[in-house]
Protein backbone atom coordinates (compact mmCIF):
# COMPACT_ATOMS: atom_id res chain seq x y z
CA UNK A 1 0.00 0.00 0.00
CA UNK A 2 2.73 2.18 0.56
CA UNK A 3 4.95 3.92 -2.40
CA UNK A 4 7.92 1.82 -1.83
CA UNK A 5 9.68 1.62 -5.15
CA UNK A 6 9.55 -2.19 -5.98
CA UNK A 7 11.35 -2.39 -8.96
CA UNK A 8 14.29 0.21 -8.01
CA UNK A 9 14.66 -1.74 -5.01
CA UNK A 10 14.91 -5.36 -6.81
CA UNK A 11 16.89 -3.59 -9.46
CA UNK A 12 19.36 -2.58 -6.75
CA UNK A 13 19.19 -5.67 -4.58
CA UNK A 14 20.47 -7.46 -7.19
CA UNK A 15 23.26 -5.38 -8.66
CA UNK A 16 24.53 -5.30 -5.12
CA UNK A 17 23.85 -9.10 -4.67
CA UNK A 18 25.54 -10.41 -8.00
CA UNK A 19 28.59 -7.95 -6.95
CA UNK A 20 29.32 -9.27 -3.75
CA UNK A 21 28.81 -12.84 -4.78
CA UNK A 22 31.18 -12.14 -7.33
CA UNK A 23 33.79 -10.64 -5.01
CA UNK A 24 33.32 -13.79 -2.36
CA UNK A 25 33.51 -16.43 -5.02
CA UNK A 26 36.83 -14.84 -6.55
CA UNK A 27 37.95 -15.08 -3.03
CA UNK A 28 37.00 -18.68 -1.87
CA UNK A 29 38.49 -19.77 -5.65
CA UNK A 30 41.48 -17.90 -4.78
CA UNK A 31 42.34 -19.76 -1.59
CA UNK A 32 41.40 -23.19 -3.53
CA UNK A 33 42.33 -23.38 -7.13
CA UNK A 34 45.86 -22.66 -7.84
CA UNK A 35 45.65 -21.60 -11.57
CA UNK A 36 42.59 -18.89 -11.07
CA UNK A 37 45.63 -17.49 -8.78
CA UNK A 38 47.86 -17.41 -11.41
CA UNK A 39 45.70 -16.01 -13.94
CA UNK A 40 44.11 -13.23 -11.55
CA UNK A 41 48.10 -11.74 -10.63
CA UNK A 42 48.57 -11.81 -14.28
CA UNK A 43 44.91 -10.29 -14.65
CA UNK A 44 44.74 -7.65 -11.77
CA UNK A 45 48.61 -7.02 -12.03
CA UNK A 46 48.23 -5.23 -15.77
CA UNK A 47 44.91 -3.50 -14.30
CA UNK A 48 46.42 -2.36 -11.26
CA UNK A 49 49.55 -0.42 -13.65
CA UNK A 50 47.53 1.25 -15.98
CA UNK A 51 45.64 2.33 -12.95
CA UNK A 52 49.04 3.55 -11.72
CA UNK A 53 50.21 5.21 -15.45
CA UNK A 54 46.43 6.86 -14.89
CA UNK A 55 47.39 8.25 -11.27
CA UNK A 56 50.52 9.69 -12.27
CA UNK A 57 49.33 11.20 -15.54
CA UNK A 58 46.61 13.34 -13.25
CA UNK A 59 48.83 14.67 -10.87
CA UNK A 60 48.60 18.56 -9.99
CA UNK A 61 51.49 20.05 -11.36
CA UNK A 62 54.41 20.23 -8.89
CA UNK A 63 53.13 17.72 -6.27
CA UNK A 64 53.02 14.50 -5.66
CA UNK A 65 48.85 13.66 -5.28
CA UNK A 66 47.12 13.20 -8.10
CA UNK A 67 43.36 15.42 -8.40
CA UNK A 68 41.89 11.99 -9.46
CA UNK A 69 41.51 11.40 -5.65
CA UNK A 70 39.49 14.70 -5.32
CA UNK A 71 37.18 13.27 -8.16
CA UNK A 72 36.96 10.25 -6.34
CA UNK A 73 35.65 11.61 -2.86
CA UNK A 74 33.09 13.72 -4.96
CA UNK A 75 31.74 10.77 -6.71
CA UNK A 76 31.61 8.78 -3.15
CA UNK A 77 29.12 11.67 -1.58
CA UNK A 78 27.00 11.55 -4.33
CA UNK A 79 27.08 8.24 -4.14
CA UNK A 80 26.41 8.83 -0.51
CA UNK A 81 23.48 10.47 -1.41
CA UNK A 82 21.84 8.30 -3.75
CA UNK A 83 21.79 5.78 -0.87
CA UNK A 84 20.01 8.40 1.12
CA UNK A 85 17.51 9.14 -0.94
CA UNK A 86 17.03 5.66 -1.45
CA UNK A 87 16.65 5.42 1.98
CA UNK A 88 13.76 7.95 2.19
CA UNK A 89 12.00 6.19 -0.32
CA UNK A 90 10.89 3.03 1.74
CA UNK A 91 7.52 3.47 3.12
CA UNK A 92 6.39 6.23 2.45
CA UNK A 93 3.14 6.63 1.61
CA UNK A 94 1.09 7.37 4.77
CA UNK A 95 -1.10 10.81 4.92
CA UNK A 96 -3.62 13.25 6.56
CA UNK A 97 -5.99 13.98 4.33
CA UNK A 98 -9.25 11.88 3.37
CA UNK A 99 -10.34 14.11 1.19
CA UNK A 100 -8.87 17.52 -0.21
CA UNK A 101 -11.05 18.82 -3.18
CA UNK A 102 -11.77 22.41 -4.39
CA UNK A 103 -15.73 23.61 -3.99
CA UNK A 104 -17.21 25.88 -6.03
CA UNK A 105 -20.37 26.53 -4.88
CA UNK A 106 -21.84 29.39 -3.21
CA UNK A 107 -18.79 30.34 -0.97
CA UNK A 108 -16.34 28.70 -3.19
CA UNK A 109 -13.09 27.33 -1.35
CA UNK A 110 -11.35 23.73 -0.64
CA UNK A 111 -12.54 21.43 1.60
CA UNK A 112 -10.37 19.05 3.31
CA UNK A 113 -11.78 15.90 5.47
CA UNK A 114 -8.82 14.77 7.85
CA UNK A 115 -8.24 11.13 7.54
CA UNK A 116 -9.05 10.79 11.58
CA UNK A 117 -12.22 10.78 10.79
CA UNK A 118 -12.26 7.95 9.15
CA UNK A 119 -10.24 6.59 11.40
CA UNK A 120 -11.87 7.36 14.76
CA UNK A 121 -15.48 6.69 13.10
CA UNK A 122 -14.47 2.81 11.88
CA UNK A 123 -11.98 2.12 14.96
CA UNK A 124 -15.31 3.18 17.48
CA UNK A 125 -17.69 0.91 14.80
CA UNK A 126 -15.50 -2.22 15.34
CA UNK A 127 -14.15 -1.40 19.09
CA UNK A 128 -17.14 -3.30 20.28
CA UNK A 129 -17.30 -5.99 18.44
CA UNK A 130 -16.98 -8.99 20.51
CA UNK A 131 -15.01 -11.55 17.26
CA UNK A 132 -12.62 -8.97 16.63
CA UNK A 133 -9.27 -9.28 18.73
CA UNK A 134 -8.12 -5.62 17.42
CA UNK A 135 -8.72 -3.20 14.48
CA UNK A 136 -6.46 -0.64 13.23
CA UNK A 137 -7.25 2.28 10.51
CA UNK A 138 -4.99 4.18 8.08
CA UNK A 139 -5.34 7.04 5.82
CA UNK A 140 -2.70 6.13 2.77
CA UNK A 141 -2.03 8.35 -0.62
CA UNK A 142 -2.13 5.37 -3.41
CA UNK A 143 -0.59 7.09 -6.71
CA UNK A 144 -2.03 10.67 -5.40
CA UNK A 145 -5.91 9.58 -3.86
CA UNK A 146 -6.79 8.92 -0.68
CA UNK A 147 -7.33 4.91 0.20
CA UNK A 148 -7.99 3.34 3.70
CA UNK A 149 -6.57 0.16 5.00
CA UNK A 150 -7.83 -1.54 7.45
CA UNK A 151 -6.54 -3.94 9.58
CA UNK A 152 -8.49 -6.54 11.24
CA UNK A 153 -7.32 -9.10 13.84
CA UNK A 154 -10.67 -11.51 14.18
CA UNK A 155 -10.60 -14.29 17.10
CA UNK A 156 -9.57 -17.46 15.66
CA UNK A 157 -12.90 -19.73 13.53
CA UNK A 158 -14.38 -15.82 12.29
CA UNK A 159 -15.42 -16.77 8.69
CA UNK A 160 -13.28 -13.75 7.29
CA UNK A 161 -15.87 -13.44 3.92
CA UNK A 162 -18.82 -13.00 6.50
CA UNK A 163 -16.80 -10.55 8.33
CA UNK A 164 -15.42 -8.61 5.86
CA UNK A 165 -18.77 -8.09 4.07
CA UNK A 166 -20.27 -6.67 7.29
CA UNK A 167 -17.11 -4.54 7.90
CA UNK A 168 -17.46 -3.29 4.05
CA UNK A 169 -21.13 -2.30 4.74
CA UNK A 170 -19.48 -0.12 7.79
CA UNK A 171 -17.48 1.30 4.92
CA UNK A 172 -20.87 2.12 2.81
CA UNK A 173 -21.93 4.22 5.30
CA UNK A 174 -18.73 6.18 5.71
CA UNK A 175 -18.92 6.96 2.20
CA UNK A 176 -22.09 8.29 2.54
CA UNK A 177 -21.22 10.56 5.15
CA UNK A 178 -18.00 11.51 3.58
CA UNK A 179 -20.06 11.84 0.08
CA UNK A 180 -17.12 10.33 -1.71
CA UNK A 181 -15.89 6.62 -2.34
CA UNK A 182 -12.95 5.76 -1.26
CA UNK A 183 -11.09 2.89 -1.99
CA UNK A 184 -10.47 0.86 0.93
CA UNK A 185 -8.25 -2.57 1.48
CA UNK A 186 -9.37 -4.40 4.00
CA UNK A 187 -6.67 -6.78 5.72
CA UNK A 188 -7.87 -9.63 7.69
CA UNK A 189 -4.69 -10.99 9.88
CA UNK A 190 -3.48 -13.50 12.42
CA UNK A 191 -1.40 -11.96 15.09
CA UNK A 192 0.00 -12.48 18.79
CA UNK A 193 -3.53 -11.63 20.07
CA UNK A 194 -5.65 -13.61 17.99
CA UNK A 195 -3.24 -16.57 18.37
CA UNK A 196 -3.53 -16.95 22.35
CA UNK A 197 -6.84 -15.80 22.58
CA UNK A 198 -10.09 -17.80 23.15
CA UNK A 199 -12.22 -19.19 20.42
CA UNK A 200 -15.00 -16.83 19.39
CA UNK A 201 -18.35 -19.22 20.06
CA UNK A 202 -21.02 -17.12 19.97
CA UNK A 203 -21.55 -16.75 16.22
CA UNK B 1 -0.75 32.97 -5.76
CA UNK B 2 0.24 31.41 -9.04
CA UNK B 3 1.51 28.45 -7.27
CA UNK B 4 -1.11 28.35 -5.31
CA UNK B 5 -3.62 27.93 -7.62
CA UNK B 6 -1.67 25.37 -9.88
CA UNK B 7 -0.68 22.98 -6.65
CA UNK B 8 -4.73 22.86 -6.67
CA UNK B 9 -5.53 22.10 -9.95
CA UNK B 10 -3.09 19.26 -10.02
CA UNK B 11 -4.75 17.98 -6.95
CA UNK B 12 -8.02 18.26 -8.80
CA UNK B 13 -7.46 16.41 -11.74
CA UNK B 14 -5.45 13.68 -8.89
CA UNK B 15 -8.42 13.07 -6.81
CA UNK B 16 -10.87 12.12 -9.87
CA UNK B 17 -8.43 9.51 -10.88
CA UNK B 18 -8.62 6.05 -8.77
CA UNK B 19 -6.12 4.03 -7.80
CA UNK B 20 -5.15 0.89 -9.07
CA UNK B 21 -6.29 -1.69 -7.07
CA UNK B 22 -4.81 -4.44 -8.66
CA UNK B 23 -1.56 -3.26 -7.44
CA UNK B 24 -2.34 -2.56 -4.45
CA UNK B 25 -3.36 -6.03 -3.81
CA UNK B 26 -0.18 -7.10 -5.13
CA UNK B 27 1.61 -4.65 -2.29
CA UNK B 28 -0.59 -6.42 -0.08
CA UNK B 29 0.25 -10.17 -1.32
CA UNK B 30 3.97 -10.12 -1.65
CA UNK B 31 6.22 -8.70 0.72
CA UNK B 32 8.54 -5.72 0.74
CA UNK B 33 12.16 -5.20 0.78
CA UNK B 34 12.62 -1.96 2.60
CA UNK B 35 13.86 -3.38 5.40
CA UNK B 36 16.53 -5.29 2.84
CA UNK B 37 17.10 -1.96 0.71
CA UNK B 38 17.62 -0.17 4.16
CA UNK B 39 20.08 -2.55 5.66
CA UNK B 40 21.78 -3.15 1.70
CA UNK B 41 21.68 1.26 1.54
CA UNK B 42 23.52 1.59 5.00
CA UNK B 43 26.04 -1.16 3.89
CA UNK B 44 27.09 0.47 0.90
CA UNK B 45 27.12 3.95 2.53
CA UNK B 46 29.73 2.68 5.32
CA UNK B 47 32.36 1.29 2.76
CA UNK B 48 31.55 4.44 0.21
CA UNK B 49 31.97 6.42 3.90
CA UNK B 50 35.43 4.85 4.89
CA UNK B 51 36.44 5.26 0.97
CA UNK B 52 35.34 9.00 0.96
CA UNK B 53 37.72 9.33 4.73
CA UNK B 54 40.55 7.63 2.98
CA UNK B 55 40.50 9.59 -0.91
CA UNK B 56 39.53 13.03 1.29
CA UNK B 57 43.21 12.03 3.22
CA UNK B 58 45.04 11.22 0.18
CA UNK B 59 43.68 14.27 -1.63
CA UNK B 60 45.16 16.74 0.93
CA UNK B 61 48.06 14.75 1.64
CA UNK B 62 47.62 13.31 4.59
CA UNK B 63 48.84 10.53 5.98
CA UNK B 64 45.94 7.27 5.54
CA UNK B 65 43.86 6.25 8.32
CA UNK B 66 43.78 2.79 8.25
CA UNK B 67 45.97 1.67 5.26
CA UNK B 68 47.88 3.22 2.56
CA UNK B 69 45.44 2.82 -0.80
CA UNK B 70 48.53 2.06 -3.25
CA UNK B 71 49.64 -0.20 -0.22
CA UNK B 72 45.96 -1.98 -0.17
CA UNK B 73 45.81 -2.49 -3.77
CA UNK B 74 49.07 -4.19 -4.09
CA UNK B 75 48.51 -6.59 -1.18
CA UNK B 76 45.33 -7.08 -3.25
CA UNK B 77 46.99 -8.12 -6.57
CA UNK B 78 49.28 -10.25 -4.65
CA UNK B 79 46.13 -11.89 -3.30
CA UNK B 80 46.81 -15.84 -2.22
CA UNK B 81 49.93 -15.26 -0.53
CA UNK B 82 50.02 -12.40 2.50
CA UNK B 83 46.75 -14.27 4.36
CA UNK B 84 46.26 -17.68 5.33
CA UNK B 85 44.06 -19.94 2.77
CA UNK B 86 41.60 -20.69 5.60
CA UNK B 87 40.99 -17.38 6.66
CA UNK B 88 40.43 -15.68 2.52
CA UNK B 89 38.18 -18.97 1.73
CA UNK B 90 36.07 -18.22 4.83
CA UNK B 91 35.94 -14.63 4.14
CA UNK B 92 34.86 -15.19 0.68
CA UNK B 93 32.50 -17.62 1.33
CA UNK B 94 30.77 -15.35 3.75
CA UNK B 95 30.86 -12.27 1.26
CA UNK B 96 29.34 -14.81 -1.35
CA UNK B 97 26.41 -15.58 1.20
CA UNK B 98 25.90 -11.80 1.95
CA UNK B 99 25.47 -11.41 -1.94
CA UNK B 100 23.70 -14.53 -2.40
CA UNK B 101 21.08 -13.17 0.51
CA UNK B 102 20.87 -9.76 -1.63
CA UNK B 103 20.43 -11.58 -4.61
CA UNK B 104 17.82 -13.87 -3.65
CA UNK B 105 15.51 -11.16 -1.93
CA UNK B 106 15.63 -9.63 -5.55
CA UNK B 107 14.70 -12.54 -7.40
CA UNK B 108 12.43 -14.53 -5.62
CA UNK B 109 8.62 -13.74 -6.10
CA UNK B 110 8.27 -13.05 -2.05
CA UNK B 111 4.76 -13.72 -1.78
CA UNK B 112 3.24 -14.29 1.83
CA UNK B 113 1.21 -16.77 3.00
CA UNK B 114 -2.58 -14.66 2.17
CA UNK B 115 -5.45 -14.91 -0.22
CA UNK B 116 -7.31 -12.39 -2.01
CA UNK B 117 -10.93 -12.80 -1.37
CA UNK B 118 -12.93 -11.97 -4.56
CA UNK B 119 -14.72 -8.63 -4.62
CA UNK B 120 -18.08 -9.82 -6.29
CA UNK B 121 -19.03 -11.24 -2.73
CA UNK B 122 -19.09 -7.62 -1.06
CA UNK B 123 -21.83 -5.51 -1.33
CA UNK B 124 -22.10 -2.88 -4.38
CA UNK B 125 -18.82 -1.33 -3.03
CA UNK B 126 -17.21 -3.59 -6.29
CA UNK B 127 -14.61 -2.50 -7.63
CA UNK B 128 -12.41 0.12 -4.89
CA UNK B 129 -12.28 -2.24 -2.42
CA UNK B 130 -10.59 -5.10 -1.66
CA UNK B 131 -10.14 -7.73 0.61
CA UNK B 132 -6.63 -9.70 1.93
CA UNK B 133 -6.57 -12.82 3.96
CA UNK B 134 -3.87 -14.07 5.81
CA UNK B 135 -3.62 -17.92 5.31
CA UNK B 136 -3.81 -18.61 9.22
CA UNK B 137 -7.19 -16.86 9.47
CA UNK B 138 -8.96 -19.26 6.71
CA UNK B 139 -7.73 -22.05 8.39
CA UNK B 140 -8.95 -21.88 11.77
CA UNK B 141 -12.21 -20.70 9.55
CA UNK B 142 -12.10 -24.09 7.82
CA UNK B 143 -11.37 -25.76 10.94
CA UNK B 144 -14.13 -24.53 12.83
CA UNK B 145 -16.82 -26.05 10.07
CA UNK B 146 -14.57 -28.86 10.03
CA UNK B 147 -15.08 -29.77 13.44
CA UNK B 148 -18.96 -29.26 13.41
CA UNK B 149 -19.08 -31.26 10.72
CA UNK B 150 -17.61 -34.02 12.44
CA UNK B 151 -18.50 -33.16 15.75
CA UNK B 152 -15.02 -33.44 17.73
CA UNK B 153 -12.68 -31.45 19.29
CA UNK B 154 -10.88 -28.39 18.26
CA UNK B 155 -7.41 -30.07 19.64
CA UNK B 156 -8.80 -32.58 16.75
CA UNK B 157 -8.60 -30.63 13.75
CA UNK B 158 -5.84 -29.18 12.03
CA UNK B 159 -6.00 -27.84 9.11
CA UNK B 160 -2.98 -26.51 7.02
CA UNK B 161 -3.61 -23.50 4.11
CA UNK B 162 -1.24 -23.11 1.34
CA UNK B 163 -1.54 -21.19 -2.17
CA UNK B 164 -2.99 -24.09 -4.10
CA UNK B 165 -4.01 -26.84 -1.41
CA UNK B 166 -5.89 -27.02 1.49
CA UNK B 167 -5.21 -30.18 4.03
CA UNK B 168 -7.55 -30.74 6.45
CA UNK B 169 -6.69 -33.46 9.44
CA UNK B 170 -9.33 -35.07 11.54
CA UNK B 171 -9.00 -37.18 14.32
CA UNK B 172 -11.97 -38.91 14.96
CA UNK B 173 -12.92 -39.79 18.67
CA UNK B 174 -12.60 -43.47 19.47
CA UNK B 175 -15.57 -45.12 18.86
CA UNK B 176 -17.49 -42.65 16.56
CA UNK B 177 -17.14 -42.82 12.61
CA UNK B 178 -16.45 -39.27 11.23
CA UNK B 179 -18.00 -39.44 7.59
CA UNK B 180 -15.38 -38.04 5.23
CA UNK B 181 -18.04 -36.85 2.93
CA UNK B 182 -19.95 -34.58 5.47
CA UNK B 183 -16.48 -32.85 6.13
CA UNK B 184 -15.36 -32.49 2.91
CA UNK B 185 -18.49 -30.63 2.25
CA UNK B 186 -19.15 -28.38 4.82
CA UNK B 187 -15.40 -27.17 4.05
CA UNK B 188 -16.49 -26.60 0.55
CA UNK B 189 -19.64 -24.67 1.35
CA UNK B 190 -16.69 -22.48 3.64
CA UNK B 191 -14.90 -22.33 0.94
CA UNK B 192 -17.33 -21.37 -1.64
CA UNK B 193 -18.82 -18.57 0.13
CA UNK B 194 -14.79 -17.29 0.54
CA UNK B 195 -14.49 -17.45 -3.33
CA UNK B 196 -10.33 -17.26 -2.69
CA UNK B 197 -8.14 -16.12 -5.54
CA UNK B 198 -6.39 -18.75 -6.62
CA UNK B 199 -9.09 -21.17 -5.67
CA UNK B 200 -7.55 -24.04 -3.88
CA UNK B 201 -7.92 -27.94 -3.89
CA UNK B 202 -9.20 -29.29 -0.64
CA UNK B 203 -8.29 -32.69 0.72
CA UNK B 204 -9.84 -34.47 4.35
CA UNK B 205 -7.58 -36.96 5.96
CA UNK B 206 -9.20 -38.55 8.40
CA UNK B 207 -6.54 -40.11 10.89
CA UNK B 208 -6.48 -44.05 11.21
CA UNK B 209 -5.75 -43.54 15.08
CA UNK B 210 -8.63 -42.16 17.22
CA UNK B 211 -8.55 -40.39 20.39
CA UNK B 212 -9.81 -41.51 24.14
CA UNK B 213 -11.80 -39.71 25.80
CA UNK B 214 -12.22 -36.64 23.78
Amino acid sequence: MTATPSLLNRILLGILGLKLLAVGILLVLLATVPPVATWWHAWSGSAWRSVKQFFDNTRFPGRPESWLWIVMAFALVVLIGLMVAWIAQQGKGRSNLLVAEYDPGTVAGDVRISGGVAEQALKHALAERPDLAGATVATYDVQGSPALKIRLQPRQGVAPHLLAAEVSALVDALDQVVGKQTPVLIHIGAGARTRFSRAERVR
Amino acid sequence: MDGDLDSRQTNRARAQRQPDMRRVVYRETHSSRAAVATVAAVLVMGLAGYGLLESAVHAIGQPAWLIEPQLAAERIVALPAGIPPLLLGASGGVVAMVGLFFLLNAVLPGRRARHVLNGTTLNGTGNSSAVVVDDEVIASALARSARLAANVTPEQVMVVVSRRQIIVNVRPTSGVPVAEAAVLAAVQDELSGMSLVPVPDVRVNISNVGVIGA
